[in-house]
C-alpha cells in the first residue's frame, strides 16, 4: 500500500475531497450557468455571520452556519430577478452584507478560539463527524442532481422556455438554492472556503472550453474537480505543499489547458469551414 | 477578487472587532478611572507582563490589559482606545522580542512626553526562530549535534515566548521594578521587597521543572505551535510543533506525516493543544496515533475565566508541569 494510504487523516482528506469535488462540480455548473459564479464566496462569508448567531445564541455554529446561508442564498435570488441586468449586483449586495453581519457580530464573541475554529476548515484535519456529514450531504445532493437532471438541464438554458414548458422552475430552483448554501456552509468548515469557492467555479469554466454539451460539461467539470482535489492532496503529502492553494491551482492549471484545447479546436474547424 | 474580498472581509471583521471590544468593556475601561489617582499607570500589553506588573506593583499601581483577555496576540492590533489609555499612563510594558508587533508604531504615535516603554525581555538571551524549529527530516542528527534546521520560513526573527521559562520571567520582571523604581522612587523599597519574594517564586517553580523534568531529558513534546523554546532550552526536552512560532500556519499534508511518524517513532503519548489555536488538527493526530490530547498553556492568550478564576502564572506553569511529566509516565 503507498504511504499516502496508510494514515488516516489522508484516507479521510482523499474520501472527503473527492465527495465533495462531485458533488461541488454539479451545483458549480448549476450556478455557472445561472451566473452566479461568486455564489460560494457570497455564502461562505455570510456564514461566518451565522457562525456568530450560533456562538452567541448557544447553538450549533454549524447550524448557524447552514441557517444564515440559505436565507442568504434567497436572497440572492430574489434580489437577482428584480435587478434584471444587474443581477450579478445580487451576490455583491448579500456578500456585503453577510460580511458586515459578520464582523459587527464577532464582535460580541468573547472568545476568539471559539470563533476561529468554526471559521476555518482544513481537508488534513477532518473529523469523524464532518466526515459523515459530508457524505450525507453528497447522496443527497448527488440523489436530486441525478433525479431533476431533466429539469436543470432545461432551467440553464432558457428559465421561461423551461417554465412554459411545465418545468416547476421555482421549485427546482428552491431545491438546488437549499442545497449549494447547505453544501458551502458544510465545506467551508470541512475543507476551508477558499476550496469551496474556488471548484465551484473553476472546474466548470474549464469544461465549458471543451465541452459540446450540457451532459458533457457536467462530466468534465466533475473530472477537473475530482483530478485537482485529488492532485493537491499527493502533492501536499509528497512535496509539503499548503493543500487548499495547491487544488485550486491545479484547477486553474486545468482552465488555461483547456482554453488552450478548445482554441486549437475552434482554430482547425474554422479553418475546415474556410 | 476573492482576494480583495478577504482583504475586505478581515478590514471589516478586525474593525469590528475594535468597535464591539472597546463597546463591551467601555463600561469597566474608561481610561484607568477614579481607582487609579495617585497610583502609577501601567498599559501592559499581554497577561505575562499584565501579572508580572501586578505582582511587582500590587497596590501601588493600576494595571491594565491591552490585549484582551482570550485574544491571540500574534493577530491582534490595538484600537484608537488602547491609544488613548497610553495617553494617561505612565508606564508602559511590552514583551518585545516581535510578539507585539504594532508596539513600536504605538511609541512612536503617542503624544505622552511621560510615558516609561520597557520592553521586559530585553536583558534575555533571546532564540532565534531557526533553533526552535524541529523539522522531521534528519532530526536525530540535528538533535545529537545540538543544532536544528536553519531558514525556515517563519515570521520574526526571534522566539517571542520567553515568559515560559521561569528563569526569564525572573528577568522580565526585574526589568519591570526597574522601570516602576524609576517613575516611583517613593514606594523602591516595596518595589524591591516584591520583587524579592517574587524571585524566590521563580527559583522554587525553576528547580521544581528541573526536579520533575529531569529524568526525561531529551524526550519530546508535541505542541500546537511551537512556543515553547525557552522550556525547553532550559529542561533538555525537544518541542515538536504542529504550526510554526507564529500560530497562523495551516499545517501541510507532509507535516501532519512527519509529526505522525514522529509521535510513533518516540512513543509519545499526549498531543498538547492551547486553548486559542483550533484544536483540529491536534486532534485530528492525536486519533490517529491513540495519543491523549491534553491542554498546555503558552500564557499569552488567558481567558477571562481562568483569571477571574484566580489562575496565574505560578499556578498555570505548574500545571504545564504536570501535563508534561504525566505525559511521559
Amino acid at each position: 500500500m503507498p504511504a499516502i494510504l496508510q494514515y488516516a487523516y489522508m484516507q479521510r482528506a482523499l474520501l472527503v475531497g473527492l465527495l465533495l469535488s462531485v458533488i461541488v462540480a454539479c451545483l458549480g455548473t448549476v450556478m455557472v450557468h445561472k451566473r452566479l459564479s461568486l455564489i460560494g464566496d457570497a455564502l461562505s462569508h455570510s456564514s461566518l455571520a451565522g457562525v456568530a448567531i450560533g456562538l452567541l445564541g448557544g447553538f450549533n455554529p454549524i447550524l448557524g452556519a447552514m441557517g444564515v446561508c440559505i436565507v442568504a442564498a434567497f436572497s440572492i435570488e430574489a434580489i437577482r430577478k428584480k435587478l434584471g441586468n444587474h443581477s450579478e449586483l445580487a451576490v455583491a449586495i448579500v456578500m456585503s452584507t453577510g460580511i458586515g453581519l459578520a464582523g459587527v457580530l464577532s464582535g460580541f464573541v468573547r472568545s476568539s478560539a471559539d470563533f476561529n475554529s468554526f471559521l476555518f476548515g482544513s481537508i488534513v484535519a477532518i473529523s469523524g463527524f464532518e466526515a459523515r456529514l459530508v457524505l450525507i450531504l453528497a447522496v443527497i445532493v448527488l440523489v436530486a442532481f441525478v433525479l431533476l437532471y431533466k429539469e436543470l438541464f432545461y432551467i440553464s438554458f432558457d428559465e421561461q422556455a423551461a417554465s412554459i414548458s411545465g418545468v416547476p422552475v421555482g421549485v427546482v430552483n428552491a431545491i438546488f438554492t437549499i442545497l449549494t448554501a447547505v453544501t458551502v456552509s458544510i465545506a467551508a468548515r470541512t475543507v476551508g472556503a477558499l476550496i469551496i469557492s474556488s471548484l465551484l467555479v473553476v472546474p466548470v469554466a474549464a469544461a465549458m472550453s471543451i465541452a459540446r454539451s450540457y451532459k458533457t460539461t457536467v462530466l468534465w467539470a466533475i473530472f477537473v474537480s475530482a483530478v485537482s482535489t485529488i492532485g493537491g492532496l499527493v502533492m501536499s503529502f509528497y512535496l509539503g505543499l499548503k493543500p487548499g492553494g495547491t487544488i485550486v491551482l491545479i484547477s486553474v492549471v486545468f482552465f488555461l489547458l483547456f482554453r488552450f484545447l478548445g482554441f486549437l479546436r475552434g482554430r482547425s474547424m474554422s479553418s475546415k469551414g474556410a | 477578487m476573492p482576494a480583495g474580498c478577504r482583504r475586505f472581509l478581515s478590514a471589516v471583521l478586525s474593525a469590528a472587532l475594535f468597535a464591539g471590544t472597546a463597546g463591551i468593556l467601555g463600561g469597566c475601561r474608561k481610561g484607568f478611572g477614579k481607582d487609579a489617582e495617585g497610583k502609577v499607570k501601567v498599559v501592559a500589553t499581554i497577561y505575562p507582563m499584565y501579572d508580572f506588573v501586578k505582582r511587582i506593583g500590587g497596590d501601588l499601581v493600576a494595571c491594565s490589559m491591552m490585549v484582551p483577555a482570550g485574544t491571540e496576540p500574534h493577530s491582534w492590533e490595538p484600537s484608537t482606545r488602547d491609544m488613548m489609555m497610553l495617553e494617561e499612563a505612565d508606564l508602559f510594558v511590552y514583551n518585545g522580542a516581535g510578539i507585539e508587533a504594532w508596539a513600536g508604531d504605538l511609541l512612536e504615535t503617542t503624544q505622552n512626553k511621560k510615558l516609561v516603554a520597557v520592553e521586559a525581555s530585553k536583558d534575555v538571551d533571546l532564540l532565534r526562530t531557526s533553533e526552535v524549529h524541529f523539522d522531521g527530516d534528519g532530526y536525530e542528527e540535528e538533535h545529537e549535534e545540538g543544532s536544528s534546521e536553519e531558514g525556515h520560513h517563519h515570521h520574526g526573527e526571534y522566539d517571542p515566548h520567553v515568559w515560559l521559562s521561569p528563569k526569564n520571567a525572573e528577568k522580565e520582571m526585574t526589568a519591570i521594578a526597574d522601570a516602576l523604581i524609576s517613575i516611583d522612587g517613593e514606594h523602591a523599597d516595596t518595589y524591591r521587597k516584591n520583587l524579592e519574594e517574587e524571585k524566590k517564586a521563580c527559583e522554587e517553580l525553576d528547580s521544581a521543572f528541573r526536579e520533575s523534568l529531569k529524568p526525561y531529558a531529551g524526550k519530546y513534546i508535541v505542541v500546537a505551535h511551537e512556543a515553547y523554546g525557552y522550556l525547553c532550552r532550559d529542561y533538555g526536552l525537544i518541542q515538536i510543533g504542529i504550526e510554526g512560532v507564529s500560530a497562523d500556519q495551516e499545517p501541510d499534508a507532509a507535516r501532519m506525516r512527519s509529526i505522525i511518524d514522529m509521535v510513533d517513532k518516540y512513543g509519545i503519548k499526549s498531543i498538547f493543544f492551547e486553548e486559542l489555536v483550533d484544536p483540529k488538527v491536534a486532534n485530528t493526530i492525536a486519533s490517529e496515533t491513540g495519543c491523549k490530547s491534553v491542554a498546555l498553556s503558552p500564557l499569552d492568550g488567558m481567558s477571562q475565566k481562568d483569571i477571574d478564576a484566580g489562575r496565574d502564572y505560578f499556578s498555570v506553569m505548574k500545571d504545564n508541569l504536570d501535563a508534561i511529566v504525566s505525559s511521559f509516565s
